[in-house]
């Protein structure tokens, strides 16, 4: 470490900006509820009444979209993300010591709370953000299930409960996109490729504080009267929801933006900052699945994003994007929605892979069978998956023709996706296997993936999917591969890398525990639920036919064993991280750079710089 | 934009530029996905005339719509190359250690980017139409408003280079200039598009 200053030496400098270290978190939801409180006060003031002449009204939009405009725009200030921007502005660029001050030096836990820089704490606030997101995803998932449990459904309200099911499913989106590329991603991937921090330390913290501001706008979606429309809003129906959706609209905006200045950090800073000596060979596999799903999302976002400015211009100014009376298309809508959605669920999925594919050489002391079958297939993935949209637009009527190509393109899909099979399993094959958790876990994400591709297969099908479409069936399948790869693989990386985040072992027992009773809960719950969708089943529908009892009541009673296991998982997590047996630097005897630094790793992770010489996988030539 | 790593003093100002170079362009190719939608937008509305409504025609009490020429579009983006070309001689200033000349370019790259916006809100205002009145009226207005917004982010930009420059920050690196051409090329290559589209009634 160069910088030995200690605080009092650099007082007479911070004296100069004192803003920068009064801002935190309190700051930030304060100046937030005060801006949506005026904006909301002024904006039921000045804009003029709806008329009886206007088809649309749009008032009260105007008046949510606003005050929403306002919590952005305090938490923002209020967090201190503009001080950098106008410190550029002004040309008094921060001083190394404002630097560090950001990078969290000397500051212990209150870092936590801030506008913090340094990647390791940006990797903790998301580990524990994601853990809360889920939290909340989780307990929706638990009224949904309970409801389910019998066929009058009933005990919730039907409109209550399409708001239940569609914020599940769009913060479950969310909370599975920054699993994996924001706990981990964050802190361990720079290590990993031997640099100091982030290419855009401070862009690293914005994206962190944009997911935090987007967080309040989507819960108050339940009292705004919830959205009508599922996960995927599709118009017309979301112009005709209530003002929930603007909850919605904002949520998604916002993440957009998060998306977008994360994608273009973490690929800057793999692009431009590994070690030396790390070819394009020899940097960790990890490190593909990370990089290809944020340069996926990089283009897929935007448009999410435009599509909703034109869902909240069409409620709040009365534009006709999506309203057919006014030359809109509900088309348009839905093409736009999956020219991200398909890119979006491998957003999602390459990470886990990626994560599973970096322990499988740990935990099998082989190396990685094939890399270069690993990167292709990771490639494959990405250039296909643009092509692919429409398939979930084939029942729709748009342009029937072209459901033959997209069947296609679907189906070619499944060749990238074999080739990381066939690299998984050629890393398992004769090798020395070490049972751990992230062992497991790659066997679970080989059963659990195999099931939800070979579905997908079924459902590209175009005939099959005439019969399965809008079927349980569906939302099965795209739980097997979710939940059952990704998250997975996400919970599969906490157990991994929980040694060099926190300086303890994750309990093993109470691991253990919670691996087995999620999967076992997971393949009963889902099975369940192939069958009644198989048997017709629609989904997002509150109530059933009592032909689809059993089934239902097999999924809730997996939906509760994946509770019951989850909490453990979440128990261990806590009491592990306060009291867990304190870890060695390198527990699993791993070759992968973030193992050769101390643990807890200090402020610029490195001394010296480290020059790699050979790829991660030495262990021995494979026998076979 | 400023010097982001907090180990600065150890880099040399080109990698530190050129990591900002390469973080800014990402940025712009998400930026190209959104204005590429757009563009999308625009032509499939256009092209679907759903219900005759791309272009309502004119009922009781509503007059038709009736599309402005995208000559005015066209302004914007000959508006926007001005001040690339003006940003460029800055960069050229400041690479010959031509202090008044990075001084000047940037500051009337500066005042290009307030007329653009100036001027593009005034055609948002004088349209002979709203937002309401079908499908190429509110396109034409999305399309406007993503020019006003990029506008807005130069105007930002480029307030602070010339701010930048005035005060003699370019004098040892000038890859801040350099980055900024980036953007200025981006914004006149979107505005451009946008004026395309729009001569498509
Ligand atoms: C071999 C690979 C896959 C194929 C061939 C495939 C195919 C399909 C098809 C055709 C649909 C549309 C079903 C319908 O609406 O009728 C669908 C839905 C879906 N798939 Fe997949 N899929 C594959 C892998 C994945 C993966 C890896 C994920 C996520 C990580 C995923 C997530 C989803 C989601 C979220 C939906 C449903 C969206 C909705 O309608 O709400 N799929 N899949
Ligand atoms: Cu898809």
């Amino acid at each position: 470490m160069t910088t030995t200053m200690d605080r009092t030496a650099s007082a007479g400098h911070s004296a100069k900006s004192p803003l920068i270290e009064k801002l935190n978190v309190f700051t930030a939801f304060g100046l937030g509820i005060i801006l949506a409180v005026v904006f909301y006060v002024l904006a039921a003031k000045l804009i003029p009444e709806d008329t009886d002449a206007m088809l649309i009204h749009t008032k009260h939009d105007q008046i949510i979209l606003l005050a929403m405009i306002g919590w952005f725009i305090g938490f923002m200030v209020g967090i201190g993300a503009l001080i950098g921007p106008f410190r550029w502005l002004l040309g008094k660029d921060l001083s190394h010591d404002e630097n560090m001050f950001y990078a969290g030096k000397d500051l212990g836990t209150k870092r936590y709370f801030r506008y913090t820089t340094d990647h390791k704490v940006v990797g903790i606030q998301y580990l524990v953000t994601t853990m809360i997101i889920f939290g909340v995803g989780g307990i929706l998932a638990m009224l949904i299930r309970t409801n389910l449990g019998n066929p009058e459904g009933g005990w919730i309200h039907p409109q209550a409960y399409n708001a239940i099911v569609g914020i599940h499913g769009i913060i479950m989106i969310v909370g599975t996109i920054i699993m994996i590329t924001g706990p981990f991603g964050n802190f361990v991937m720079p290590i990993m490729i031997g640099a100091r921090d982030m290419a855009f330390p401070r862009l690293n913290a914005l994206s962190f504080w944009l997911i935090v501001a987007a967080i309040p706008p989507i819960l108050s979606s339940f009292f705004l009267g919830g959205i009508m429309t599922g996960w995927t809003a599709y118009e017309p129906l979301a112009s005709e929801s209530p003002a929930g959706m603007d909850g919605y609209i904002m949520f998604i905006c916002i993440f957009a933006i998060s998306t977008m200045v994360a994608g273009a950090n973490i690929t800057a800073t793999v692009v431009r900052m590994r070690a030396r000596g790390m070819t394009w060979n020899r940097t960790p596999i990890f490190i593909y699945g990370v990089v290809a799903s944020v340069a996926l999302a990089l283009p897929a976002f935007p448009v999410f994003f435009l599509s909703q400015i034109m869902s909240a211009f069409d409620r709040a100014m009365g534009t006709t994007f999506y309203n057919p009376a006014g030359g809109g298309s509900g088309w348009l809508y839905e093409n736009l929605f999956w020219l991200m959605g398909h890119p979006e669920v491998y957003v999602i999925l390459l990470p886990a892979i990626g994560a599973l594919m970096e322990m499988a050489p740990v935990f099998t002391r082989r190396p990685l069978f094939s890399f270069n079958v690993a990167v292709m297939g990771i490639a494959g993935i990405c250039g296909l998956s643009a092509l692919v949209w429409a398939h979930h637009m084939y029942m729709s009527g748009w342009a029937p023709l072209l459901n033959g190509p997209f069947m296609l393109t679907t189906e070619l899909i499944s060749i990238p996706t074999g080739m990381l099979f066939l690299v998984l399993v050629g890393t398992l094959w004769r090798g020395r296997l070490w049972l751990t958790v992230p062992m497991a876990s790659i066997y679970a994400l080989l059963w659990n993936f195999m099931i939800g591709g070979i579905t997908g297969i079924y459902l590209s099908d175009v005939p099959a999917d005439g019969a399965l479409h809008g079927t349980m069936f569906v939302t099965a399948h795209f739980h097997y591969t979710l939940m059952g790869a990704g998250l997975t693989g996400a919970v599969a990386s906490l157990s991994y890398w929980f040694p060099k985040m926190t300086g303890r072992m994750l309990d093993r027992r109470l691991s253990w525990v919670s691996f087995w009773m999620v999967q076992i809960g997971f393949n009963v719950a889902f099975i369940g639920m192939f069958l009644v969708g198989l048997a017709g089943q629609p989904r997002r529908v509150e109530s059933y036919n009592a032909m689809f009892n059993r089934g239902n009541m097999v999924t809730t009673a997996g939906a509760y064993v994946i509770m019951t296991g989850m909490l453990i998982l979440l128990f261990a997590v806590v009491d592990s991280w306060r009291n867990g047996i304190k870890a060695s630097d390198n527990p699993w005897f791993a070759k992968t750079l973030e193992w050769s630094v101390p643990t807890p790793v200090p402020l610029e992770n490195f001394a010296t710089l480290p020059v790699v010489t050979t790829d991660a996988y030495g262990y021995g030539k494979a026998k076979s | 934009m400023s010097q982001e790593t907090t180990h600065a003093h150890h880099e040399h100002p080109d990698v530190v530029g050129s990591r900002n170079r390469l973080g800014v362009i990402l940025i712009i190719v998400a930026d190209v996905a959104m204005a590429l939608s757009i563009l999308f937008v625009y032509f499939y509305l256009k092209g679907q005339n759903v219900n005759n409504m791309w272009l309502p025609t004119a009922t009781e009490e509503v007059p038709a719509t009736v599309p402005v020429s995208s000559m005015g579009a066209f302004y914007i983006a000959i508006i926007s190359a001005f001040g690339m070309l003006l940003n460029g001689y800055a960069l050229k200033g400041a690479k010959a250690k031509n202090q008044s000349q990075l001084t000047l370019g940037a500051m009337i790259a500066f005042a290009m980017s307030v007329i653009g916006l100036v001027y593009q809100i005034q055609q948002m205002n004088s349209a002979p139409f709203t937002m309401r009145m079908g499908a190429y009226a509110s396109c034409y207005y999305l399309i406007a408003g993503l020019n006003a917004l990029h506008l807005a982010l130069t105007a930002f930009i480029s307030l602070g280079n010339w701010n930048r420059a005035r005060l003699g920050l370019y004098k040892t690196d000038h890859w801040h200039v350099a980055i900024i051409q980036v953007w200025w090329i981006w914004m006149t290559v979107s505005a451009a598009l946008g004026a395309f589209a729009l001569s498509f009634t």
